[in-house]
């Protein structure tokens, strides 16, 4: 099970900027559907890097799915060389995107976010429209349904 | 935050997918905190997780 409250706590409490995206935004939006993991944008500025390389390093970082034993290094080369991350961690499972089709960087995304209180800390969520945005962007038929129930979502707000 | 406003043009593929969609579960999820949601999803997980261990346990019946 993936720890979402700690991982909340952890990056905010260590300074990394990141926006919640994917499934738990949608979960914070409103959803009843099921996710399993985690999904961050992080600023990709080699501050944030360090902050983030130095908060996660602890709980085991690996790729998700990969075999064991591969030479994968948690560090900041790592992160800068490379921009989507789909790990496992004692933590949990956790997705870190450089970028989101439709959506871009972390700084494209800061115009379309709320603040959330959650678990003690302050962070951001991506907003419910372009969370519908950025997922049709994508267009993957595995999220046809989960858009489906976000748009739905948009208009029960609407409709008070 | 959200400071401008995004055009989202309806889609007849999700206009199709959405006359499925549960609202009295959206209903009830729009009642609870954001906290609640998560902490509501997290014991679905744990439910869902159970569900698998008791799956790649279980032995046919003879």
């Amino acid at each position: 099970m993936t720890n979402f409250p700690e991982l909340i706590r952890l990056f905010s409490s260590s300074g990394v900027e990141f926006i919640i995206i994917g499934g738990m935004a949608a979960t914070a939006h409103g959803s009843a559907r099921l996710t399993k993991d985690l999904d961050l944008v992080y600023r990709r500025t080699p501050e944030n890097i360090a902050r983030l390389v130095a908060a996660l390093a602890p709980y085991s970082p690996y790729l998700r799915g990969a075999p064991p034993g591969l030479p994968f290094r948690w560090d900041e080369t790592t992160i800068q060389r490379g921009l989507n991350f789909t790990l496992v961690t004692s933590l949990g499972a956790l997705d870190l995107l450089g970028e989101v089709t439709g959506g871009g960087s972390y700084d494209d995304l800061l115009i379309d976010v709320v603040r959330l209180q959650l678990f003690g800390v302050e962070c951001l969520c991506l907003g419910l429209e372009r969370l519908i945005y950025v997922k049709r962007a994508a267009g993957r038929p595995k999220d046809f349904e989960a858009i489906a129930e976000l748009e739905a979502i948009l208009e029960e707000r609407q409709r008070g | 935050m959200e400071k401008h406003k995004i055009t989202l043009e309806p889609d007849p593929v999700i206009e199709a997918y959405k006359k499925d969609v549960d609202r009295t579960l959206i209903r009830e999820n729009l009642k609870l905190t954001v906290e609640q949601r998560i902490e509501d999803l997290m014991r679905l997980q744990q439910f869902a997780e159970e569900l698998q261990r008791a799956g790649r346990q279980a032995k046919p019946r003879r």
